[in-house]
């Protein structure tokens, strides 16, 4: 299954915080499975996915297509079956951003977290066409 | 580390529910078949240690910094290198 635009994390989840659970964590954080989604005012397109039981930890995230319209993570088999995903509209996706310093950042195409905006259970996948994508992909960013 | 010795075609199982299969080797190659179930997640290692690191990075504990998007979309480098003799 191909993912594609129609998955916008504000527009699909409402509203400004959803609960969202990774049963998986994220690579490297396996332990942390429940999370919270948060829109602030003023930093559209990003949000932050912060962990629930330590609202200090959090990650910075964008849906990918708000900069890569032609993003096209192609999900395995096993993580359709997982999540419960009877079609392309039932997923949510957002990819994490790491700041590199100089108010620049990347955002890792590699791994984008996929969620059922029906059971809000969701997973990092490793698309099975991950090859062709950057774990760093650069942001076009402007100081302010 | 057990290491077990294989043929093509042989398969080992762990846990009484994943088997790998040796299905094609190749020089230094050697495509595996994997059959597990779908919960079970299965990484090249490579790969996963790359998010891993980046997921390590990205994680933010102090002061929440967010990026200013320039309003132009991210555009590739020049296609066309400049002329050998440019000035810089």
């Amino acid at each position: 299954m191909n993912v594609a635009e129609s998955m916008e994390p504000s527009a699909v989840l409402g509203a400004c915080e959803s609960q969202i659970r990774l049963p998986y964590g994220l690579l490297g954080f396996e332990q942390i499975l429940d999370f919270v989604l948060v829109a602030n005012p003023g930093e559209e397109p990003f949000q932050w996915l912060q962990v629930k039981d330590d609202p200090n930890l959090a990650f910075l995230v964008l849906s990918p297509f708000t900069v890569m319209p032609d993003y096209r993570p192609d999900l395995p088999e096993g993580e359709i079956a997982f999540l419960k995903l009877k079609g392309p509209e039932d997923a949510v996706v957002f990819n994490i951003v790491t700041m590199t310093g100089m108010g620049q950042a990347t955002l890792n195409l590699k791994g984008p977290i996929v969620v059922n905006r029906h059971t809000q259970v969701g997973r990092q996948v490793i698309p099975t066409n991950a090859a062709q994508y950057s774990v760093c992909h650069p942001l076009s960013t402007s100081v302010a | 580390m057990l290491i077990l010795s294989r043929k093509l075609n042989e398969s080992i199982v762990i846990d009484g529910r994943i088997i790998v299969k040796v299905v094609r080797v190749d020089g230094d190659t050697v495509k595996l078949g994997i059959s597990a179930p779908t919960e079970v997640p299965i990484h090249r290692q490579e790969v996963y240690e790359e998010i891993q690191l980046n997921n390590k990075a990205a994680l933010t504990k102090g002061p929440r910094i967010v990026p200013k998007l320039s309003a132009a979309r991210p555009t590739e480098a020049p296609a066309t290198p400049l002329p050998a003799g440019t000035p810089a």
